[in-house]
């Protein structure tokens, strides 16, 4: 799990450790299920030393990780946008990308359906970059076989995208 | 698009398509604005209903736009008779379509010519740009196959050749590898690479990104409108080792 | 029984959705069966009216006459004759001029008694019988001459009153009169050979007749001719009693038996219903040709239909149930419609036996009759569906899922001529090559149209030409003309029914084609120019195979079946037939111009 997802997950407001885990397994469904409760403390603290986040004392004064209330501090909001702006490459991960739509809506830091126009100009130019070089092998040879298995990967992740595009299109005209 | 509109072959601006009224209004097409230059090519894509096959469509004279401009070299043909369109489609437009449509009780070669025919050459000079033709896509040997005889790839090479019959300005393709498998839509991209080379203007509208490789500039449309537009010229600078396993 | 009530639903469905091409499928089976109806409806009318005539006036048997009082020891001899069990007259029988405000005719006038007989007694349909002084005209006659009961003619110059008009059986209808006079009579007009010499003296042209009282017959004519009616113990007889009778060594004493009477009297009922019957043959065949193209189109529309119907498993056998069952139904609701439509207008053209009592009325539906109908509407329905049914019921599932239409044929040698043509040209020629059984049925319609036009205008050239020829009167030409003008309409009805089929088949066949010549350049114009032409070549070629053979085949076997003489007929002159050819082909450019016009202009974009 990257650290800038959780970063990104708390860029609304300011929210307690279990009210994250809750965005996090509404956002990856079963998915989510497979995350360890101790791994997202272990990176959250990590992220408060690095001073990108910090923590308030909920009221009960315990201890307790999950009863703690986590805030971005504004080198951690700096970092979240750096990471809404930047394309994955060569190829998105597909949960963090998704991670990033939902939070880009969510705290409104970016359109959602920009973020899939960028990543898309990125899968282009390398699809076209791969279907060139195949189109440049002699007929037939080993190599063409290899370059038709990235740009089929490519075209995977291209129609991808165009789902996400068809969903944010919808929930915005939805609104 | 930094041709200036004098040298752009094909020029759309607020091109509108609307069916039905009232409530059940339909923007097929929501205010298109193209300049396409000389020897250009480009795709347009995105998911199906998006409103670009109709676009295709009005760019080529085959349907009219409720609204905005569409000129071709200068003239405009939104506005134009039935008559005048036919001719305009006879010499200035070649149609490359998804599924192939070609008639299938002529040969390779009557189908080839028949454009050519209908716009008034001597069946003598007709027949010999077909074979001409046929030639150039790599089909002479197939030319007195029937369409049921051939391959989809080698159908859709026969449309091309078809297109490019009586020498078009541009060539509009609606989802020409739509119908194709991976071989075959491989075959017609170089096709496609062969004439951007030999500096054909071309127009495609597709889904499938792999037009990607033989086009200048591809533009995203979405509900009817252009959404985003990425210019490709230029080498290879990926790193296509990464999508293979072979980098990190 | 759970089947055949899902095969006739889903008929019933499909009908429903084609509710033009259900009508127009309607329409031409009808057309055939009213016309079948009307030939045999006439066929049963002649015969009917005699029959009851014979019984109201209690007609004789056997009709015999003597020219001279000499003789008429002869008709007194047969009046004992074995097998005669009753007889009336000897009757006066004088010729005589009448005149009857501005017309004049000849008459036979019988001299009957007052008080009424046992054998031939003339039924009036109006007024009443003979009296001293007054004249009773025969139905038909009176008719002709537009004579009415108060009247006032003269005979021979001698005034008489109209005291009725009454019908009999003992001799057909005017103009069918029998002669009994010495000099014989002749019908039709003068021969110029004839006319030039002068007519033999006391020769009656067209005779009517008419009854007075004894001794005003004789009083017209001392030396009057004699007739007598005789009753036999078996009617079945007559024939064989006359021909027993007749060659008596006393002196020749022609008679005619009642057989013989009533196949005069209903001579012309017999020639519609022959012109009819022909008339429903020819419509029959265009029903047949017309529908063949409307089912074919149908179908060829339906495959999608049929494969659903396979791939949910249903057999070969029900789905060719399911397409034939849709086509009984429409053959069942034409014969019933052709029935009634055929029985009601029937009696138009049953007036002219007004010389006999009770033609009138509505002529009688025999079971023979609706049975005969309801086959051949069944028939025709059959033929024009089996070929069609068959190839959609055997067709692979899978392509007919695929929804692929029927393969276009490919004819290269036209293909190959074609791409020297004019734009329209070449695409029509191609547009026709693509379906070659169509043009067939095309020209094949075209033929038939032409040909029955042909023997119209034959027939046509021959009553106005020559009236009265071959025993026709002035009312019974107008008969013969309404059934023809009765047939013409029937079959240009239906020749400009199948015509707009078959380019409407064609339009939606050639849609995608049409769609892809216009993508390809070609204008509206040019698309709409081939689809007309495609229709208006075939046209061509069946109008001039119309005229020749068609026609003077179609004319040679009328005139074979009616025993009628060729020779007297004008054929059409060369002009009129170019004249027939031509309109034909500007009707069929007229008809089709509209559906091709259409398919022309379809957006291009929408087809393809």
């Amino acid at each position: 799990m990257q650290q800038e997802v959780l970063l990104a997950m708390l860029a609304k407001e300011p929210s307690h450790g279990y009210q994250l885990r809750a965005r996090l397994r509404d956002a990856l469904g079963p998915l989510g299920d497979a995350m360890n409760a101790g791994q997202v403390y272990v990176t959250l603290t990590r992220l408060e030393k690095a001073g990108l986040l910090a923590v308030e004392k909920s009221a009960d004064d315990t201890d307790r990780s999950d009863r703690k209330v986590y805030a971005l501090t504004p080198d951690g909001q700096q970092r979240v946008a750096e990471w809404i702006a930047e394309v994955s490459r060569p190829r998105p991960d597909l949960a963090e990308f998704h991670l990033k739509l939902i939070a880009a809506a969510s705290a409104g830091l970016a359109d959602p359906l920009t973020i899939v126009d960028t990543q898309r100009r990125e899968l282009l130019r390398r699809l076209r970059d791969a279907q060139r070089a195949a189109m440049a092998e002699p007929d037939r040879s080993n190599a063409a076989l290899l370059l038709e298995g990235i740009v089929l990967r490519l075209q995977a992740d291209l129609r991808w995208l165009e789902a996400c595009e068809k969903k944010w299109t919808h929930r915005r005209s939805g609104s | 698009m930094s041709n200036a509109a004098g040298t752009s072959v094909l020029r759309a601006r607020g091109v509108r398509k609307e069916y039905g009224k009232g409530e059940g209004l339909v923007r097929a097409v929501d205010g298109v604005d193209l300049d396409v230059g000389a020897g250009e090519t480009v795709a347009i894509m995105g998911p199906s209903g998006c409103g670009k096959s109709t676009l295709l469509h009005m760019l080529g004279g085959l349907d009219r736009p409720s609204g905005g401009e569409v000129s071709l070299n200068g003239r405009r043909i939104d506005d134009i008779g039935e008559k005048a369109l036919a001719r305009m489609r006879r010499t200035a437009v070649g149609f490359v379509f998804q599924s192939f449509h070609l008639m299938e009780e002529l040969t390779a070669v009557e189908n080839v010519e028949l454009s050519a025919l209908l716009a008034g050459r001597s069946p003598r000079a007709a027949r010999r740009r077909a074979e001409e033709l046929l030639e150039q896509v790599g089909l002479a040997d197939r030319a007195r196959f029937l369409p049921s005889a051939l391959s989809g790839g080698q159908r859709q090479r026969v449309a091309v050749a078809r297109a490019l019959s009586n020498e078009p300005l541009v060539v509009l393709a609606d989802e020409p590898t739509g119908n194709l498998d991976s071989a075959a839509t491989l075959d017609v991209l170089q096709l496609f690479e062969t004439l951007h080379e030999s500096g054909q203007t071309l127009v495609i509208v597709t889904h499938d990104p792999r037009i990607t490789a033989t086009t200048d500039r591809v533009i995203s449309m979405r509900d009817g409108a252009f959404v985003d537009e990425t210019r490709l010229t230029g080498g290879t600078t990926g790193r296509l080792g990464a999508l293979a396993g072979l980098e990190d | 029984m759970g089947r055949i009530l899902l095969v006739g639903r889903l008929a019933v469905r499909d009908l429903r959705r084609r509710r033009t091409e259900a009508a127009l499928l309607l329409l031409a089976i009808m057309a055939a069966t009213t016309t079948l109806t009307l030939g045999l409806v006439l066929r049963d009318a002649a015969g009917d009216p005699y029959q009851s005539t014979r019984e109201a006036t209690s007609g004789p048997d056997v009709v015999a006459s003597v020219g001279q009082s000499s003789k008429l020891s002869g008709l007194e001899k047969l009046a004992g004759a074995p097998g005669v069990i009753d007889h009336s007259g000897p009757y006066p029988v004088v010729s005589a001029k009448l005149q009857a405000s501005d017309r004049t005719s000849d008459v036979q006038a019988v001299g009957r008694d007052a008080a009424p007989t046992s054998v031939d007694q003339p039924e009036p349909t109006q007024g009443g019988w003979v009296g001293d002084g007054g004249v009773v005209v025969e139905a038909a006659f009176a008719n002709a001459l537009d004579v009415r009961v108060g009247d006032q003619v003269t005979l021979d110059g001698r005034s008489f009153k109209v005291v009725g008009v009454a019908v009999t059986a003992a001799m057909p209808p005017y103009p069918g009169t029998s002669c009994i006079v010495p000099p014989g009579c002749m019908s039709g007009p003068v021969p110029g050979d004839l006319a030039d010499a002068g007519m033999p003296r006391g020769l009656l042209q067209n005779p009517g007749l008419v009854w007075l009282t004894q001794a005003d017959a004789r009083s017209l004519d001392p030396d009057p001719s004699y007739v007598m009616n005789l009753k036999l113990a078996d009617p079945n007889e007559a024939q064989a009693f006359a021909d027993a009778n007749e060659g008596d060594p006393s002196g020749a004493t022609p008679m005619r038996s009642w057989e013989n009477i009533l196949e005069d009297a209903t001579e012309l009922a017999r020639d519609s219903q022959i012109l009819l019957l022909i008339g429903a043959w020819l419509l029959g065949l265009l029903a047949v040709a017309g529908l063949s193209v409307l089912v074919g189109g149908r179908i060829a529309d339906q495959t999608r239909r049929v494969g659903l119907l396979k791939a949910v498993g249903g057999t070969p056998g029900l789905v060719a149930a399911v397409l034939l069952a849709e086509y009984v139904l429409v053959a069942i609701v034409a014969a019933a419609a052709g029935l009634a439509v055929g029985s009601l207008t029937a009696p138009l053209l049953t007036e002219s036996s007004a010389g006999l009592v009770g033609s009138a009325g509505l002529p009688s539906m025999t079971m023979s009759t609706v049975g005969l109908v309801t086959a051949v509407a069944l028939g025709v329905g059959m033929v024009a569906t089996v070929v069609p049914a068959v190839r959609a019921a055997r067709s692979s599932t899978v392509n007919a899922l695929a929804d692929s239409p029927r393969p276009p044929r490919r004819i290269g040698r036209l293909i190959a001529i074609s791409a020297r043509l004019p734009v329209p040209l070449l695409l029509a020629l191609r547009v026709a090559a693509r379906r070659p059984r169509r043009v067939v049925l095309s020209v094949v319609s075209i033929a038939i149209t032409v040909s029955g036009i042909f023997v119209l205008l034959v027939l046509n050239a021959f009553l106005s030409t020559q009236p009265l020829t071959g025993g026709y009167g002035d009312a019974q030409v107008e008969v013969l003309r309404r059934v023809l003008l009765v047939w013409t309409v029937i079959l240009l009805c239906l020749a400009a029914v199948n015509a707009i089929a078959i380019t409407w088949a064609t339009v939606l066949d050639n849609r995608h084609s049409s769609a892809l010549a216009r993508a390809l350049g070609a204008t509206p114009r040019d698309v709409s120019a081939a689809l007309a032409a495609a229709q208006v070549a075939p046209a061509l070629v069946g109008a001039v195979l119309g005229v020749f053979p068609g026609g003077f085949a179609l004319y040679g076997a009328i005139n074979a079946i009616t025993g009628g003489d060729g020779d007297r007929a004008t054929l059409p002159s060369l002009w009129q037939l170019l004249a027939l050819v031509l309109a034909t082909v500007l009707v069929v450019a007229a008809l089709t111009s509209v559906p091709a016009r259409l398919g022309g202009r379809r957006p291009v974009a929408e087809t393809l």
